[in-house]
């Protein structure tokens, strides 16, 4: 479908555009290049989800059979969640995150052929869906407290060290702002994750009449959300502030980088994205 | 008409805290001191007191009686004996004390050398003086000059760049760690200069509140009354009782061992649910127990790390020291015309040069328009009339300012007054300098 196409490379080419000019903006400090690359964001967000919604409706092949869509879904999250969060806590920070991983897996769903999946039957029912919706925000909620994390752990380490006060980059956010951002990933994240997790885990039930079948996805994600209820757990009841949630954060969002990635291209699993 | 410009003052360099104290003239005005005179000697003057220097500058009669009368005046006020204080003071005459005034408006003087605030309490003493009418010619000159070479040093040195205060410094870390700083509470434990300083800065900022706790309460409560609204005081040994909602402590007493320790702050973190500390220990020896630092969510700052936060390379802040001492030697100098130029007869002659020189120009003009007309004749009764007409025009001037020279209270006012009028010093006024002119008026 050759005008799909050049939609699509339309969308790379502003999200590799934004990408490319929060950076520069950043490091340059220079605040007309960032709020340029916020409006390309916009635009390709846009475009994205006029995609998005021409894939889905699409007639003949269903779109929810087919990797590609998923991990498109998956990239137009995470932007989803950055706008949210930076209308919230104004972190464009955080763009640094969103922007450079919707490009990667924009440009990897295209990657990614357009055969069919091995995909089994009965994915339109409610728990898919919900399934599907719910691991996908509290992801991209996570990529958010990932890059949170990150600088949270560098202007922390410049203040405690006491380095020069013009190291310090004037537009980095403040500390107490990162945090916050960690805060509301955990806080949204973890019950989404928990959703997700038990509405596959549902879902399995009704469609394969068994709730766990040692799928390494399974495993892996089982493991995930144990540490996210640690996680949880510990800022809600223990109060944890700052950089240990950073770390941690960091680090959930590491091993769900690695199973997405890892467990479903490389593992024989039902999860596969494997062509 | 010998008079000459007076500055007596101590500093942070010249005199200790409690001497600092002691003799501080804190929200005193020139007049309250009575130290200018209208019917003395002493007619101009102007008082600068901040909590690193006094400074008492005045216009007094050249055999230096003002001095002895200027150091009465300012121990009696503080109800304390003169002697006690004359350790402790510098005294400058004439050039020296134009460019100790030029050095302390530039901020070369300060304990932060650069930090920009000393500008704006010169700039409120002056206001003060201002509105008390105890400034006239050359108060008013020295201090648009001295605000002028203070704007110069800054603009073409980068003296200031280098030197961020070390309460900036403080405000600026503060930022990175709260963001804005609207609804947060800090607290100063002892009243010291620099955590006064701070505070100013934080309030200047946007923080909602500030606690004194200070050891003699009326002292934290006087201090508090400085911030207005905004800060109250509370006994000392309530400090840790508040010090949960608190975000910002500036801790500077005169304790010799630490007053807050490690554990107690743990405790502090554990009941403000780790919500991030801020703490400043401006206190030599220090306050906070350095292993403070080493707990999450909080940062502990002592004098040494802000001053090593701010400190740009030495070498060239010392290369940019010397290139402002050059700017303020250029402008002593000018100073120096000018005051000379106050004297009536070089006004006398730099207005017959003036008139002279317009003559002459208006002489080669017409003769060039008349051409072959000019004969000799003509061109000496030109001559004539031209030279007489500009004589007779000032003459009345002239006789006026004679006349006014020997009323010693009004003569240096009419012969700035003329010297402007016919702009003998070929400058341009900078237009701000007319209001203050206009303010004047009142007095």
């Amino acid at each position: 479908m050759p005008f799909i196409r050049t939609f699509e490379l339309c969308i790379i080419a502003l999200y590799l555009l934004a990408t490319i000019l929060y950076f520069t903006g950043v490091i340059r400090q220079r605040n007309r290049l960032k709020q340029l690359a916020q409006t390309l964001a916009v635009a390709g967000f846009g475009l994205h989800t006029l995609d998005l919604g021409l894939v889905f409706f699409r007639p003949g092949a269903p779109a929810i059979v087919q990797g590609q869509f998923y991990i498109s879904l998956l990239a137009w999250t995470f932007l989803a969640i950055y706008f949210l969060l930076w209308r919230k806590l104004r972190l464009e920070f955080l763009a640094l995150t969103a922007a450079p991983l919707a490009l990667i897996l924009f440009t990897s769903s295209m990657a990614v052929t357009t055969e069919r999946l091995a995909v089994p039957a009965k994915l339109s029912s409610l728990w898919f869906g919900l399934h599907v919706g719910t691991f996908f925000l509290s992801i991209a909620l996570l990529a958010m407290a990932f890059g949170a994390g990150i600088v949270y752990l560098y202007v922390d380490k410049k203040i405690k060290t006491k380095a020069k006060l013009s190291s310090l980059n004037k537009d980095m956010p403040a500390l107490t702002s990162v945090d916050q951002a960690n805060r509301w990933a955990v806080m949204l994240g973890f019950p989404l994750y928990t959703l997700g997790l038990f509405s596959g885990f549902a879902w399995a039930r009704f469609t394969w009449g068994r709730i766990f079948s040692w799928d390494p996805k399974e495993i892996v994600s089982l493991l995930i959300w144990f540490l996210f209820a640690y996680l949880f757990h510990q800022r809600l009841a223990m109060n944890w502030t700052g950089r240990k949630p950073a770390k941690l954060a960091i680090w959930i969002f590491v091993l769900t980088i690695l199973s997405l990635w890892g467990v479903n291209f490389l593992l024989p699993t039902h999860h596969s994205l494997q062509p | 008409m010998d008079k000459t410009i007076y500055l007596l003052g101590l500093n942070h360099k010249t005199a200790p805290v409690e001497i600092r104290e002691q003799f501080a003239l804190t929200n005193a005005s020139p007049d309250q001191l009575g130290l200018v005179d209208r019917k003395e000697d002493i007619r101009e003057g102007l008082l600068l007191s901040t909590c690193n220097r006094v400074e008492l500058l005045f216009v007094g009669s050249a055999d230096g009686s003002g001095e002895e009368k200027a150091l009465q005046c300012w121990a009696g006020y503080c109800q304390r004996d003169p002697e006690r204080l004359r350790p402790y003071i510098y005294s400058y005459r004439g050039l020296d004390a134009i460019r100790h005034m030029f050095t302390v408006a530039s901020s070369l003087d300060s304990l932060v050398v650069g930090e920009p605030q000393i500008l704006g309490q010169l700039k409120d003493a002056y206001k003060t003086a201002v509105d008390c009418g105890l400034t006239r010619t050359v108060v008013n000159r020295l201090m648009h000059k001295a605000f002028s070479v203070a704007k110069r040093v800054r603009t073409e040195t980068r003296i200031a760049n280098a030197a961020v205060s070390i309460s900036y410094a403080a405000v600026e870390l503060a930022r990175h760690i709260f963001g804005d700083l609207q609804g947060r509470k800090a607290m100063l434990v002892g009243a010291g200069e620099m955590a006064e300083l701070a505070a100013t800065h934080l309030l200047a900022t946007g923080v909602d509140e500030i606690l004194v706790a200070n050891r003699t309460l009326s002292r934290g409560q006087e201090l508090a009354q400085q911030f207005g609204t905004q800060a109250r005081a509370v006994c000392f040994e309530d400090m840790f009782d508040h010090l949960p909602e608190v975000d910002i402590i500036i801790s500077s007493t005169g304790a010799t061992r630490t007053v807050v320790q490690a554990r107690e702050v743990k405790t502090i973190l554990k009941k403000r649910k780790n919500r991030p500390m801020f703490f400043i220990d401006i206190a030599v020896p220090r306050d906070i127990d350095p292993d403070v630092n080493q707990l999450d969510n909080v940062y502990l700052y002592d004098i040494d790390d802000l001053k090593e936060v701010v400190e740009e390379n030495i070498a060239q802040r010392q290369d940019e020291a010397e290139r402002a001492r050059e700017i303020i030697e250029e402008e002593v100098d000018k100073f120096q015309l000018w005051l000379r130029s106050l004297e009536l007869n070089p006004t006398i002659v730099d207005l017959f040069d003036q008139a002279e020189s317009l003559a002459q120009k208006e002489i080669r003009r017409t003769l060039k328009n008349l051409g072959d007309q000019a004969t000799p004749e003509v061109e000496h009764a030109l001559e004539t009339m031209a030279h007489s007409l500009s004589k007779k025009l000032l003459h009345q001037p002239v006789t006026f300012l004679k006349r006014r020279a020997r009323e010693e209270e009004s003569a240096q006012e009419f012969i700035s007054l003329t010297r402007r009028l016919f702009n003998l010093d070929n400058e341009s006024v900078p237009s701000e300098s007319h209001a203050f002119r206009h303010k004047q008026g009142n007095d």
